[in-house]
Protein backbone atom coordinates (compact mmCIF):
# COMPACT_ATOMS: atom_id res chain seq x y z
CA UNK A 1 0.00 0.00 0.00
CA UNK A 2 2.91 2.34 1.37
CA UNK A 3 4.56 1.38 -2.08
CA UNK A 4 1.87 2.03 -4.28
CA UNK A 5 1.11 5.73 -2.78
CA UNK A 6 5.25 6.12 -2.83
CA UNK A 7 5.03 5.22 -6.47
CA UNK A 8 2.14 7.42 -6.91
CA UNK A 9 3.82 10.41 -5.32
CA UNK A 10 7.00 10.31 -7.64
CA UNK A 11 4.87 9.98 -10.68
CA UNK A 12 3.15 13.02 -9.89
CA UNK A 13 6.44 14.57 -8.93
CA UNK A 14 7.36 13.56 -12.47
CA UNK A 15 4.46 14.52 -14.35
CA UNK A 16 4.78 18.14 -12.68
CA UNK A 17 8.62 18.58 -13.80
CA UNK A 18 7.71 17.11 -17.06
CA UNK A 19 5.08 19.98 -17.42
CA UNK A 20 7.62 22.55 -16.38
CA UNK A 21 9.90 20.83 -18.87
CA UNK A 22 7.94 20.73 -21.84
CA UNK A 23 6.53 24.83 -21.74
CA UNK A 24 9.47 25.48 -24.15
CA UNK A 25 8.70 22.87 -26.15
CA UNK A 26 4.93 23.32 -26.63
CA UNK A 27 5.95 27.57 -27.25
CA UNK A 28 8.29 25.96 -29.90
CA UNK A 29 6.08 24.15 -31.63
CA UNK A 30 3.34 27.40 -31.36
CA UNK A 31 5.88 29.35 -33.02
CA UNK A 32 6.95 27.09 -35.94
CA UNK A 33 2.98 26.44 -36.31
CA UNK A 34 2.95 30.22 -36.74
CA UNK A 35 5.62 30.94 -39.48
CA UNK A 36 4.59 27.97 -40.64
CA UNK A 37 0.71 29.40 -41.39
CA UNK A 38 2.60 32.86 -42.16
CA UNK A 39 4.37 31.91 -44.92
CA UNK A 40 1.70 29.82 -46.44
CA UNK A 41 -0.34 33.40 -46.51
CA UNK A 42 1.90 35.27 -47.71
CA UNK A 43 2.90 32.60 -50.40
CA UNK A 44 -1.28 32.78 -51.01
CA UNK A 45 -1.49 36.16 -51.35
CA UNK A 46 1.90 36.41 -53.62
CA UNK A 47 0.09 34.16 -56.05
CA UNK A 48 -3.79 35.47 -55.79
CA UNK A 49 -3.25 36.47 -59.15
CA UNK A 50 -7.32 36.72 -59.62
CA UNK A 51 -8.71 34.53 -62.01
CA UNK A 52 -8.48 36.79 -65.49
CA UNK A 53 -11.22 38.56 -66.96
CA UNK A 54 -12.76 40.69 -69.42
CA UNK A 55 -15.50 42.43 -67.35
CA UNK A 56 -12.94 45.22 -65.68
CA UNK A 57 -11.15 45.99 -68.95
CA UNK A 58 -12.07 49.22 -69.88
CA UNK A 59 -13.35 49.81 -73.54
CA UNK A 60 -9.66 50.49 -75.35
CA UNK A 61 -9.36 50.91 -78.97
CA UNK A 62 -7.57 48.10 -79.99
CA UNK A 63 -8.72 46.32 -82.80
CA UNK A 64 -9.81 42.47 -83.06
CA UNK A 65 -7.52 40.71 -84.65
CA UNK A 66 -7.88 37.43 -83.34
CA UNK A 67 -4.97 34.62 -84.18
CA UNK A 68 -4.44 33.79 -87.96
CA UNK A 69 -4.00 30.26 -89.35
CA UNK A 70 -2.79 29.77 -93.38
CA UNK A 71 -2.30 32.58 -95.66
CA UNK A 72 -4.28 35.96 -95.41
CA UNK A 73 -4.97 36.43 -99.12
CA UNK A 74 -6.72 33.46 -99.20
CA UNK A 75 -9.89 33.53 -101.39
CA UNK A 76 -12.16 32.79 -98.52
CA UNK A 77 -11.88 34.32 -94.99
CA UNK A 78 -13.29 31.93 -91.96
CA UNK A 79 -13.75 33.36 -88.38
CA UNK A 80 -14.37 31.09 -86.14
CA UNK A 81 -15.31 32.71 -82.39
CA UNK A 82 -15.00 30.00 -79.99
CA UNK A 83 -15.23 29.92 -76.43
CA UNK A 84 -11.86 27.70 -75.04
CA UNK A 85 -14.04 25.89 -71.96
CA UNK A 86 -17.30 25.28 -74.27
CA UNK A 87 -17.36 21.58 -74.79
CA UNK A 88 -19.04 21.95 -78.62
CA UNK A 89 -15.91 23.92 -79.31
CA UNK A 90 -13.66 21.41 -78.18
CA UNK A 91 -15.52 18.76 -79.99
CA UNK A 92 -15.20 21.00 -83.32
CA UNK A 93 -11.83 21.38 -82.81
CA UNK A 94 -10.58 17.65 -81.71
CA UNK A 95 -12.87 15.91 -84.43
CA UNK A 96 -13.47 18.77 -87.44
CA UNK A 97 -10.71 21.54 -87.34
CA UNK A 98 -8.18 18.63 -88.16
CA UNK A 99 -9.85 18.06 -91.09
CA UNK A 100 -10.09 21.78 -92.02
CA UNK A 101 -6.80 22.82 -91.61
CA UNK A 102 -5.64 20.33 -93.95
CA UNK A 103 -7.62 20.32 -96.32
CA UNK A 104 -8.98 23.67 -96.53
CA UNK A 105 -6.27 26.17 -95.19
CA UNK A 106 -3.29 24.22 -95.75
CA UNK A 107 -4.55 24.22 -99.44
CA UNK A 108 -5.02 27.55 -100.07
CA UNK A 109 -8.46 27.58 -100.02
CA UNK A 110 -8.98 29.91 -97.46
CA UNK A 111 -7.58 31.55 -93.98
CA UNK A 112 -8.93 30.98 -90.73
CA UNK A 113 -8.97 33.38 -88.09
CA UNK A 114 -9.80 32.34 -84.24
CA UNK A 115 -11.55 34.74 -82.01
CA UNK A 116 -11.65 34.62 -78.39
CA UNK A 117 -15.41 34.87 -77.76
CA UNK A 118 -15.90 33.79 -74.00
CA UNK A 119 -19.98 33.41 -73.41
CA UNK A 120 -19.71 33.90 -69.63
CA UNK A 121 -20.93 30.77 -68.56
CA UNK A 122 -17.41 29.22 -67.69
CA UNK A 123 -14.84 30.32 -64.92
CA UNK A 124 -11.87 29.67 -66.80
CA UNK A 125 -12.51 30.98 -70.33
CA UNK A 126 -10.81 34.43 -70.18
CA UNK A 127 -7.57 32.60 -68.37
CA UNK A 128 -7.55 29.97 -71.14
CA UNK A 129 -7.52 32.33 -74.08
CA UNK A 130 -5.00 34.24 -71.92
CA UNK A 131 -2.86 31.44 -71.78
CA UNK A 132 -3.32 31.17 -75.60
CA UNK A 133 -2.43 34.62 -76.44
CA UNK A 134 0.87 34.53 -74.15
CA UNK A 135 1.98 31.30 -76.13
CA UNK A 136 1.27 32.80 -79.19
CA UNK A 137 4.15 35.72 -78.42
CA UNK A 138 6.30 33.07 -78.95
CA UNK A 139 4.46 31.59 -81.84
CA UNK A 140 3.08 28.92 -80.47
CA UNK A 141 -0.36 29.72 -80.16
CA UNK A 142 -2.34 26.99 -82.35
CA UNK A 143 -0.35 24.52 -80.29
CA UNK A 144 -1.33 26.09 -77.16
CA UNK A 145 -5.10 25.78 -78.84
CA UNK A 146 -5.20 22.19 -79.35
CA UNK A 147 -3.61 21.49 -76.04
CA UNK A 148 -6.26 23.46 -74.37
CA UNK A 149 -8.91 21.72 -76.27
CA UNK A 150 -8.10 18.29 -75.88
CA UNK A 151 -7.28 18.76 -72.37
CA UNK A 152 -10.54 20.81 -71.90
CA UNK A 153 -11.59 18.16 -68.70
CA UNK A 154 -8.11 18.85 -67.16
CA UNK A 155 -8.88 22.46 -66.43
CA UNK A 156 -12.07 23.17 -67.17
CA UNK A 157 -14.03 24.37 -63.61
CA UNK A 158 -10.58 24.00 -62.11
CA UNK A 159 -9.56 26.33 -59.47
CA UNK A 160 -6.07 26.56 -60.72
CA UNK A 161 -6.44 26.22 -64.75
CA UNK A 162 -2.66 27.99 -64.72
CA UNK A 163 -1.19 25.30 -62.99
CA UNK A 164 -2.00 22.99 -66.17
CA UNK A 165 -1.58 25.62 -68.79
CA UNK A 166 1.95 26.24 -67.55
CA UNK A 167 2.42 22.63 -67.69
CA UNK A 168 0.76 22.69 -71.47
CA UNK A 169 3.37 25.77 -72.05
CA UNK A 170 5.90 23.49 -70.75
CA UNK A 171 5.13 20.38 -73.04
CA UNK A 172 5.08 22.75 -75.65
CA UNK A 173 8.76 24.36 -75.41
CA UNK A 174 8.04 27.62 -74.69
CA UNK A 175 9.99 29.54 -72.43
CA UNK A 176 7.78 29.18 -69.55
CA UNK A 177 9.10 31.93 -67.74
CA UNK A 178 7.84 34.82 -70.52
CA UNK A 179 4.71 32.79 -70.65
CA UNK A 180 4.43 33.37 -66.83
CA UNK A 181 5.26 36.87 -66.74
CA UNK A 182 2.77 37.40 -70.03
CA UNK A 183 0.36 35.54 -68.03
CA UNK A 184 0.56 37.44 -64.83
CA UNK A 185 0.20 40.88 -66.60
CA UNK A 186 -2.84 39.72 -68.55
CA UNK A 187 -1.58 42.41 -71.01
CA UNK A 188 -3.99 40.39 -73.78
CA UNK A 189 -6.79 41.04 -71.79
CA UNK A 190 -7.63 44.42 -74.00
CA UNK A 191 -7.04 41.82 -77.49
CA UNK A 192 -9.17 39.20 -75.94
CA UNK A 193 -11.80 41.96 -75.30
CA UNK A 194 -11.58 43.00 -78.40
CA UNK A 195 -12.21 39.73 -80.22
CA UNK A 196 -15.52 39.37 -78.02
CA UNK A 197 -16.46 43.36 -78.75
CA UNK A 198 -15.96 41.98 -82.17
CA UNK A 199 -18.18 38.78 -82.58
CA UNK A 200 -20.99 41.02 -80.57
CA UNK A 201 -20.66 43.52 -83.18
CA UNK A 202 -21.53 40.43 -85.62
CA UNK A 203 -24.47 39.44 -83.28
CA UNK A 204 -22.96 36.48 -82.42
CA UNK A 205 -24.72 34.77 -79.37
CA UNK A 206 -23.18 30.85 -79.11
CA UNK A 207 -19.87 29.07 -79.61
CA UNK A 208 -18.71 28.14 -81.84
CA UNK A 209 -19.97 29.82 -84.33
CA UNK A 210 -18.01 30.42 -87.66
CA UNK A 211 -18.18 33.46 -90.64
CA UNK A 212 -17.34 31.86 -93.78
CA UNK A 213 -16.98 34.26 -96.66
CA UNK A 214 -20.21 36.16 -96.07
CA UNK A 215 -22.34 33.53 -94.31
CA UNK A 216 -22.48 33.84 -90.75
CA UNK A 217 -23.18 29.82 -89.33
CA UNK A 218 -23.10 28.66 -85.38
CA UNK A 219 -23.20 25.62 -84.24
CA UNK A 220 -19.63 22.91 -84.39
CA UNK A 221 -21.06 22.07 -88.04
CA UNK A 222 -19.50 18.66 -89.75
CA UNK A 223 -16.61 18.90 -92.64
CA UNK A 224 -18.40 18.29 -95.00
CA UNK A 225 -21.08 21.34 -94.67
CA UNK A 226 -17.98 23.52 -93.60
CA UNK A 227 -16.23 22.64 -96.94
CA UNK A 228 -19.57 23.44 -98.70
CA UNK A 229 -19.74 27.14 -97.05
CA UNK A 230 -16.06 26.68 -98.73
CA UNK A 231 -16.81 26.26 -101.99
CA UNK A 232 -19.66 28.92 -101.61
CA UNK A 233 -18.16 31.47 -100.40
CA UNK A 234 -14.82 30.29 -102.85
CA UNK A 235 -17.37 30.82 -106.31
CA UNK A 236 -18.86 33.90 -104.86
CA UNK A 237 -15.30 35.22 -104.55
CA UNK A 238 -14.29 34.29 -108.22
CA UNK A 239 -17.06 35.79 -109.60
CA UNK A 240 -16.36 39.44 -107.38
CA UNK A 241 -12.68 39.23 -107.24
CA UNK A 242 -12.62 42.62 -106.51
CA UNK A 243 -15.11 42.55 -103.62
CA UNK A 244 -13.79 41.98 -100.03
CA UNK A 245 -15.30 40.17 -97.53
CA UNK A 246 -17.00 41.71 -94.30
CA UNK A 247 -14.10 39.93 -92.72
CA UNK A 248 -11.11 42.16 -94.00
CA UNK A 249 -7.93 41.11 -93.77
CA UNK A 250 -6.49 41.98 -90.13
CA UNK A 251 -3.18 42.47 -88.74
CA UNK A 252 -1.49 39.11 -89.03
CA UNK A 253 -0.68 37.60 -85.96
CA UNK A 254 0.77 33.85 -84.84
CA UNK A 255 0.33 32.92 -88.37
CA UNK A 256 1.53 29.64 -88.65
CA UNK A 257 2.08 27.90 -92.32
CA UNK B 1 8.52 15.33 -29.59
CA UNK B 2 10.87 14.74 -32.35
CA UNK B 3 7.66 13.15 -33.38
CA UNK B 4 5.54 16.25 -32.88
CA UNK B 5 8.14 18.48 -34.40
CA UNK B 6 8.16 16.52 -37.32
CA UNK B 7 4.58 16.13 -37.43
CA UNK B 8 4.19 19.57 -37.09
CA UNK B 9 5.97 20.79 -40.56
CA UNK B 10 4.96 17.61 -41.82
CA UNK B 11 1.42 18.69 -41.48
CA UNK B 12 2.41 22.53 -42.64
CA UNK B 13 4.11 21.04 -46.10
CA UNK B 14 0.97 19.03 -46.58
CA UNK B 15 -1.64 21.97 -45.79
CA UNK B 16 0.54 23.91 -48.66
CA UNK B 17 0.29 21.35 -50.82
CA UNK B 18 -3.52 20.74 -50.10
CA UNK B 19 -4.26 24.47 -49.77
CA UNK B 20 -2.81 24.35 -54.08
CA UNK B 21 -5.05 21.29 -54.83
CA UNK B 22 -8.07 23.08 -53.75
CA UNK B 23 -7.41 26.91 -55.50
CA UNK B 24 -6.78 28.75 -52.59
CA UNK B 25 -3.06 28.58 -53.54
CA UNK B 26 -2.34 29.53 -57.38
CA UNK B 27 0.77 28.76 -57.90
CA UNK B 28 3.42 26.87 -55.85
CA UNK B 29 7.01 27.81 -55.02
CA UNK B 30 8.85 25.72 -56.90
CA UNK B 31 12.21 26.08 -57.93
CA UNK B 32 13.68 22.30 -58.28
CA UNK B 33 11.20 19.98 -59.96
CA UNK B 34 8.14 20.50 -61.51
CA UNK B 35 5.51 20.52 -58.48
CA UNK B 36 2.30 21.43 -60.58
CA UNK B 37 2.74 19.24 -63.25
CA UNK B 38 2.70 16.19 -60.34
CA UNK B 39 0.11 17.63 -58.04
CA UNK B 40 -2.07 18.28 -61.30
CA UNK B 41 -1.68 14.42 -62.21
CA UNK B 42 -3.98 12.35 -61.56
CA UNK B 43 -1.77 10.70 -58.88
CA UNK B 44 -2.89 13.93 -57.01
CA UNK B 45 -6.08 11.93 -55.62
CA UNK B 46 -6.41 9.03 -53.88
CA UNK B 47 -9.86 7.89 -53.56
CA UNK B 48 -11.39 10.98 -55.10
CA UNK B 49 -9.57 13.29 -52.42
CA UNK B 50 -6.14 15.22 -52.80
CA UNK B 51 -3.35 13.47 -51.68
CA UNK B 52 -2.03 16.45 -49.44
CA UNK B 53 -5.32 16.42 -48.09
CA UNK B 54 -4.92 12.39 -46.91
CA UNK B 55 -1.38 13.54 -45.74
CA UNK B 56 -2.83 16.58 -43.89
CA UNK B 57 -5.18 14.45 -42.09
CA UNK B 58 -2.11 11.64 -41.30
CA UNK B 59 0.04 14.25 -40.03
CA UNK B 60 -2.65 15.74 -37.92
CA UNK B 61 -3.55 12.18 -36.44
CA UNK B 62 0.48 11.84 -36.04
CA UNK B 63 1.32 15.01 -34.48
CA UNK B 64 -2.02 14.25 -32.15
CA UNK B 65 -0.76 10.87 -30.67
CA UNK B 66 2.93 12.40 -30.48
CA UNK B 67 1.60 15.53 -28.24
CA UNK B 68 -0.45 12.74 -25.95
CA UNK B 69 2.25 10.26 -25.84
CA UNK B 70 4.55 13.38 -24.39
CA UNK B 71 2.49 14.55 -21.67
CA UNK B 72 1.32 10.66 -20.26
CA UNK B 73 2.49 7.81 -19.07
CA UNK B 74 0.28 5.60 -19.61
CA UNK B 75 -0.72 3.45 -23.01
CA UNK B 76 2.86 5.29 -24.15
CA UNK B 77 3.44 1.43 -25.61
CA UNK B 78 -0.02 1.26 -27.35
CA UNK B 79 0.62 5.10 -28.78
CA UNK B 80 3.60 4.29 -30.22
CA UNK B 81 2.54 1.20 -31.86
CA UNK B 82 -0.02 3.27 -33.56
CA UNK B 83 2.78 5.52 -34.67
CA UNK B 84 4.90 3.27 -35.61
CA UNK B 85 2.13 0.87 -37.73
CA UNK B 86 0.39 4.66 -39.40
CA UNK B 87 4.29 6.30 -40.09
CA UNK B 88 5.04 2.73 -42.07
CA UNK B 89 1.83 2.74 -43.70
CA UNK B 90 2.41 6.47 -44.85
CA UNK B 91 6.14 5.79 -45.62
CA UNK B 92 5.13 2.67 -48.34
CA UNK B 93 2.85 5.00 -49.38
CA UNK B 94 4.96 7.82 -50.10
CA UNK B 95 7.21 5.35 -51.66
CA UNK B 96 4.34 4.35 -54.44
CA UNK B 97 3.92 8.05 -54.77
CA UNK B 98 7.42 8.71 -55.12
CA UNK B 99 8.07 6.07 -57.87
CA UNK B 100 5.48 7.14 -59.68
CA UNK B 101 6.87 10.33 -60.19
CA UNK B 102 9.86 8.97 -61.38
CA UNK B 103 8.67 6.50 -63.84
CA UNK B 104 5.03 7.33 -64.92
CA UNK B 105 5.37 11.21 -64.44
CA UNK B 106 8.10 11.78 -64.92
CA UNK B 107 8.54 14.95 -62.73
CA UNK B 108 9.50 15.59 -59.16
CA UNK B 109 7.75 17.46 -56.55
CA UNK B 110 10.00 18.99 -53.74
CA UNK B 111 7.41 19.46 -51.63
CA UNK B 112 6.31 15.65 -51.72
CA UNK B 113 9.73 14.76 -51.41
CA UNK B 114 10.08 16.86 -48.36
CA UNK B 115 7.03 15.08 -47.01
CA UNK B 116 8.45 11.60 -47.86
CA UNK B 117 11.28 12.31 -46.09
CA UNK B 118 9.26 13.95 -42.44
CA UNK B 119 7.45 10.62 -42.52
CA UNK B 120 10.35 8.50 -43.18
CA UNK B 121 11.81 10.26 -40.11
CA UNK B 122 8.54 10.14 -37.92
CA UNK B 123 8.79 6.43 -39.41
CA UNK B 124 12.17 6.09 -37.67
CA UNK B 125 11.54 7.99 -34.82
CA UNK B 126 8.38 6.13 -33.92
CA UNK B 127 10.59 2.91 -33.85
CA UNK B 128 12.84 4.51 -31.25
CA UNK B 129 9.64 5.51 -29.31
CA UNK B 130 8.12 1.93 -30.05
CA UNK B 131 11.64 0.64 -28.43
CA UNK B 132 12.14 2.61 -25.73
CA UNK B 133 8.21 2.53 -24.24
CA UNK B 134 8.44 -1.03 -24.54
CA UNK B 135 11.70 -1.27 -22.60
CA UNK B 136 10.19 1.21 -19.90
CA UNK B 137 6.91 -0.74 -19.95
CA UNK B 138 9.01 -4.16 -18.82
CA UNK B 139 11.35 -1.95 -16.51
CA UNK B 140 8.08 -0.81 -14.45
CA UNK B 141 6.72 -4.42 -14.85
CA UNK B 142 9.97 -5.65 -13.04
CA UNK B 143 9.62 -3.38 -10.49
CA UNK B 144 6.28 -3.55 -9.77
CA UNK B 145 6.55 -7.57 -9.40
CA UNK B 146 10.39 -6.97 -7.57
CA UNK B 147 11.36 -10.01 -10.11
CA UNK B 148 12.32 -11.24 -13.15
CA UNK B 149 10.24 -9.95 -16.50
CA UNK B 150 7.54 -12.47 -16.91
CA UNK B 151 7.67 -14.54 -19.49
CA UNK B 152 4.14 -14.95 -20.87
CA UNK B 153 2.75 -12.57 -18.71
CA UNK B 154 -0.65 -12.17 -20.18
CA UNK B 155 -1.08 -8.50 -18.91
CA UNK B 156 -3.51 -7.59 -21.11
CA UNK B 157 -1.00 -5.86 -23.95
CA UNK B 158 -1.65 -6.79 -27.73
CA UNK B 159 0.48 -7.23 -30.44
CA UNK B 160 2.97 -9.70 -29.59
CA UNK B 161 5.48 -10.87 -26.80
CA UNK B 162 8.52 -7.90 -25.95
CA UNK B 163 10.58 -10.54 -27.80
CA UNK B 164 8.93 -10.92 -30.80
Amino acid sequence: MSQKSARAQRSNVVRTQRAANLKPFYIGLVVVALIGIALIARTAQHSDASRPTIANVAATPVKAEGHLLGNPNAPVQILEFADFECPHCAEFATITEPDVRKRIVQAGLASYRYFDFPIGEFSNSVAASNAAACAGDQNKFWEMHDKLFQGQPDWSGENNPKAVFKAYAKSLGVDVSAWDACYDSQKHLADIKANHDEGLRRHVNSTPTFVIGTKQIPGAIPYDMFKAYVDTAAMAAASKPVAKSDSAPLKEAGTKP
Amino acid sequence: MTIALLALVGALVALYLTLFKVGVIGELVCNIGSCERVNTSRWAMFFGVPVAAWGLATYVVLLVLALVSVQRDTLERQIAWVLVALSGWSVLFSAWLTSKELFVIHAICIWCVASATIMTLIFLASLLELGRARRADRAERFDAHGAAPPVASGSGTMGGSPQG
